[in-house]
């Protein structure tokens, strides 16, 4: 039984593979497409399907009463059916669709893609629906207006480069008996930041020296000096050892190369899997931005320096959402 | 996904008005609580789109459920036939409209809202009907549309869109309708039983027929092939009774009398002669199976056969008009049958003991006078003619009702005399039997056919003779020659219609625009109703010559091939998509002038990368190609209206090819 079904399962995306492959060859990805009828299919609803049961059971009842009326609505109705698909397709032939605008954004939200609909002449174009299945869409009228702008929404659960898949553009205009249906592939890929993840406050201060532009700072672990001593100091940090070779009382001064800016340093979350990282780097530069403190971004191969503003949260975004997926986990750089 | 969705709003109005449209007309054969519970439903789900009311729990529709299988229970006996499957589907649409939300409800209501409609035309096939189930089609198409919503669902834009679409369908329909064989019924139909038998019926009292006379219903249409018969030979026979009760006169009760367990009768040959007449019978459903013909009939219409008592019976009751052909010997013109069998001449001179003996022995009075058969059919015939009146108000009769009749009142109506006539003739030991069915007719000269009403019924006698076989005798012919030359309406003027709630029969504008519709009616029903396979074999003949498997190809395929050319086109046409503009077109132009010269543009290859190429590859083309570019750029990409000019006029004089051949 499971083998079976595991028979069927790999049938299926084996047949899934290869019409993938035909449309690719048949409808190439363009950011600009018009469905003609090397891209529309059509197909009778379930609904259509109901219909004809009803027509067989017409042309029984016409039969056995011998009912010629009957009979006459059992053709009316067959061909109905059989002009149907005509407008169906008439509905959807010739549309025009245009990618205008993607935008980025975080993993486990709606991707949206902007998209420009038009038609060729002034045929009323009703009830079209663009979507990715199984997602609802959007429904659109092309009624007064030839043009019309309709945003399409996909979710995004992986972070990074996300080519969405063919958009399904379909209506069932005029009686939902047939469907009449494309497959387009608008080259549309979304950039997909990482899921924001709360990791605690903002590690200010928290970042190590890194060098130069780095602010000193009194205390710590390295020696800095002697200096006189003066009243106060911690008698820990006398220079016993020049007192007693005769001079003055001194003490040892420390400090430590501590970088005042906000730095949101990958090796701050080590112990965690990639992927939590960057999701909290990327709570933490949306909480920077939002509190108005410049921030700066160390990953493993990419360092943006401190600064603030949509461009530069931006830069911080794209670095984190285009990290590669199989980095190397540890501190190094 | 798209079964579940929730049916837009303004959609639900749309299915209430077409189950309205296809439950109406059936409303009146429904038991009353259907129509009721109907609309208590309808009001519930129109208060919960209005927002006033919740729907209805989960225990209200339990109830419901229970009420309605309970009402269908109690309201009907016979499960298998058409009223109970009308009932149920109401009944499921009502049940069904307390949950209407998502389109698949919606889907199946307005489909289940077809087949009702459709059912309407089992009941009824005349033109109002089959108008009113146009516009049902119309309104429950529009509700198909209209289940999409938004811009599809306002009422105007539904119904064009319906109108639009059916009328589209109807060449194909019509071409359907003539070109598809009829098959003819494939299993015994529970027919639309219960309803009361019209007209004539089974058996013969006094005063059945008086009751017919007030109908002007219309029961037969006659069309004629050939000679018509004169009106005092119109006499369509349809049932002929044998068995007197004392009161009642009935079929008898053998085995061709039309009985539940029918057998066929023996062949019998048909005569040497040609027939006399030939005619096609139109007939309104009597939901019994005797059909109407002059003697001695018989038809090659499938499913009718000939009784041995010159009569023709359907193998099926006629529950929806019904046309048969017929083909009729008058018995005159045929020599004597065989004489009369034993069984067949008990049933004849079948008399039940005791009832009138005042008849009983004036008849034995006359036979001892020494008188035969014809000579008694005389005498009783002059005794009618002297004495009796015809009359649409017959005084009652006692429990002889023939003593009553002969000597008391004289007063009667057809049955009277045929049944008065019958009994003294079977007294006198003369074979003889009462025939029921219609005599005469309305002659309507503009279509050629007669019209035969209900009040048209009448009742006269056949009686035996070894010389002559049996022949007819009409007793009322006697008593008001009128009624057989002239009809009902004549014979008892003042009487005729009488009891009608208005004197409509009068006023002559009145009667010619009843005639006319009854004319109309004809067209439709020899037209359309009744259009079977025979007349589908003609049809096809008349217009392909003959009916060969290759002609009925190609009429089906010519129009098809057109229809599919037509939409190949459109389709070719709408799916080229707007043109591209006038500079693009140029360039192409100029491109193709270039491959011919064997420089092909790559594709994907930009006009300036092209350009710089054809210069390389072709310096001596170098300043035209050049400007052509330039030329094309500034009109395609700045809007320039001037370049496009020019990029015309350089392309006038751009032939690389023959550039290339002069050199």
């Amino acid at each position: 039984m499971a083998g079976t079904r595991a028979a069927f399962a790999a049938l299926g995306g084996r047949w899934r593979e290869l019409t993938e492959r035909w449309l690719q060859r048949r409808a190439p990805a363009a950011r600009r497409v018009t469905l003609d009828h090397s891209r529309l299919f059509i197909l009778p609803t379930r609904a259509g399907l109901a219909f004809l049961m009803v027509v067989i059971i017409l042309w029984l009842l016409g039969t056995n009463y011998e009912n010629n009326l009957v009979f006459a609505l059992t053709f009316l109705l067959v061909s109905l059916f059989a002009v149907l698909p005509v407008h169906t397709f008439a509905n959807l032939s010739g549309l025009q669709l245009r990618l205008c605008e993607v935008r980025p954004v975080f993993a486990g939200d709606y991707a949206e893609a902007l998209l420009r609909v038009g038609r060729p002449g002034n045929r009323i174009r009703e009830r079209i629906e663009i979507f990715w299945p199984p997602e609802q869409g959007a429904w659109l009228d092309l009624v007064d207006r030839g043009e019309e702008e309709v945003r399409v929404a996909l979710p995004v659960v992986r972070r990074g480069r996300v080519r969405a898949p063919r958009l399904r553009v379909q209506s069932r205009f005029p009686l939902g008996l047939f469907r009449c249906w494309s497959r387009v592939d608008l080259d549309v890929e979304f950039l997909v930041y990482p899921q924001p993840k709360s990791a605690g406050p903002l590690p200010l201060g928290a970042a190590t020296a890194d060098g130069e532009s780095v602010q000193k700072r009194a205390g710590g672990d390295d020696f800095a000096g002697l200096a006189t001593y003066r009243p106060g100091d911690s008698p820990r940090h006398l220079a016993w050892k020049q007192y007693a070779g005769g001079r003055d009382l001194y003490s040892k001064r420390y400090e430590s190369g501590v970088d005042t800016r906000l730095w949101l340093d990958w090796d701050l979350l080590a112990g965690r899997d990639v992927e939590t990282r960057l999701c909290n780097l990327c709570h933490w530069a949306l909480q920077a931005e939002r509190e108005q403190s410049a921030y700066g971004l160390r990953l493993p191969g990419t360092v943006i320096q401190p600064a603030l503003g949509p461009d530069h949260l931006r830069r911080v975004l794209t670095a984190l959402a285009l990290f590669p997926i199989h980095a190397p986990a540890g501190g190094d750089r | 996904m798209s079964t579940a969705e929730r049916l837009p709003r303004e959609s639900l109005l749309w299915i209430f008005a077409a189950q309205l449209a296809a439950l109406l007309p059936q409303f009146s054969r429904l038991p009353l609580w259907i129509p009721i519970a109907w609309a208590l439903a309808v009001y519930w789900r129109f208060q919960v789109y209005r927002g006033r009311w919740d729907l209805p729990g989960r225990w209200i529709k339990l109830l419901a459920v229970v009420l309605a299988l309970g009402g269908l229970l109690l309201s009907f006996r016979h499960w298998f036939s058409l009223a109970p499957m009308v009932a149920l589907l109401a009944v499921s649409f009502t049940l069904k409209n307390l949950e209407l939300f998502n389109r698949r409800d919606a889907f199946l209501s307005l489909l289940l809202s077809y087949f009702v409609a459709a059912t309407l035309f089992v009941f009824e096939q005349s033109i109002p009907y089959a108008i009113y189930g146009c516009l049902c089609v119309v309104v429950i198409t529009a509700g198909l549309a209209a289940q999409l919503g938004s811009h599809s669902a306002a009422p105007r834009r539904a119904l064009g869109l319906s109108l639009r679409l059916l009328a589209q369908a109807v060449p194909l329909m019509l071409l359907l309708f003539v070109v598809l064989p009829r098959l003819g019924p494939l299993w015994a139909v529970p027919q639309s039983s219960g309803g009361a038998s019209t007209g004539i019926s089974d058996s013969m009292s006094p005063g059945d027929f008086t009751d017919l006379s007030r109908s002007d219903e219309p029961t037969l249409r006659i069309a004629f092939d050939g000679p018509v018969p004169p009106p005092e030979q119109r006499y369509w026979r349809g049932l002929v009774y044998e068995h007197f009760d004392g009161r009642r006169w009935s079929l008898a009760n053998h085995r061709y009398s039309g009985g539940p367990h029918w057998q066929l009768p023996p062949a019998r040959p048909l005569p040497e002669v040609g027939p006399r007449y030939r005619y096609r019978v139109i007939q309104e459903p009597t939901n019994s199976r005797w059909l109407f013909a002059m003697a001695r009939p018989n038809s090659n219409t499938e499913g009718v056969e000939e009784m041995p008592d010159d009569r023709l019976l359907r193998r099926a009751p006629v529950y929806s008009r019904f046309a048969y052909e017929v083909r009729s010997w008058p018995r005159e013109s045929l020599a004597a049958g065989p004489p009369l069998s034993l069984r067949a001449r008990r049933r004849n001179l079948q008399l039940p003991d005791g009832v009138n003996p005042r008849t009983r022995a004036w008849v034995r009075n006359l036979r001892r006078r020494g008188l035969d058969a014809q000579q008694m059919s005389a005498a009783l015939l002059d005794f009618f003619h002297r004495d009796f009146t015809y009359t649409l108000k017959p005084p009652a009769l006692g429990a002889d009702s023939v003593d009553d009749f002969l000597f008391d009142t004289r007063q009667g109506f057809c049955e009277h005399f045929a049944g008065a006539y019958v009994f003294a003739m079977r007294a006198a030991g003369v074979p003889a039997r009462v025939v029921a069915g219609y005599q005469g007719g309305e002659w309507v000269a503009q279509e050629k056919y007669l019209l035969v009403r209900q009040y048209d019924a009448h009742a006269w006698a056949e009686i035996w003779t070894p010389a002559r076989g049996w022949q007819r005798v009409d007793p009322t012919a006697a008593v008001s020659p009128e009624r057989i030359r002239d009809g009902l309406e004549s014979a008892a003027a003042d009487e005729f219609m009488q009891d009608s709630l208005l004197p409509l029969h009068r006023i002559s504008i009145l009667n010619r625009l009843r005639l006319q519709w009854d004319m109309i009616n004809y067209r439709w029903y020899s037209t359309v109703i009744s259009f079977d396979s025979d007349k589908q074999q003609s049809l096809l003949q008349r217009l392909l010559g003959e009916v060969s498997a290759l002609r009925m190809a190609l009429l089906l395929a010519v129009p098809a091939a057109l229809a599919l050319l037509g939409i190949l086109a459109w389709m070719w046409f709408s799916g080229r998509g707007a043109r591209a503009p006038r500079s693009s077109r140029l360039y192409r132009k100029f491109c193709r002038r270039l491959a011919r010269a064997g420089l092909q543009r790559r594709s994907g290859e930009a006009p300036r990368d092209f350009c710089r190429r054809v210069c390389v590859e072709r310096p001596q083309l170098a300043p035209a190609v050049r400007a052509i570019t330039a030329a094309f750029e500034r009109a395609a990409y700045g809007g320039d209206a001037a370049a496009e000019k020019q990029l015309r006029l350089l392309l006038r004089r751009f032939w690389p090819l023959r550039a290339a051949a002069a050199r």
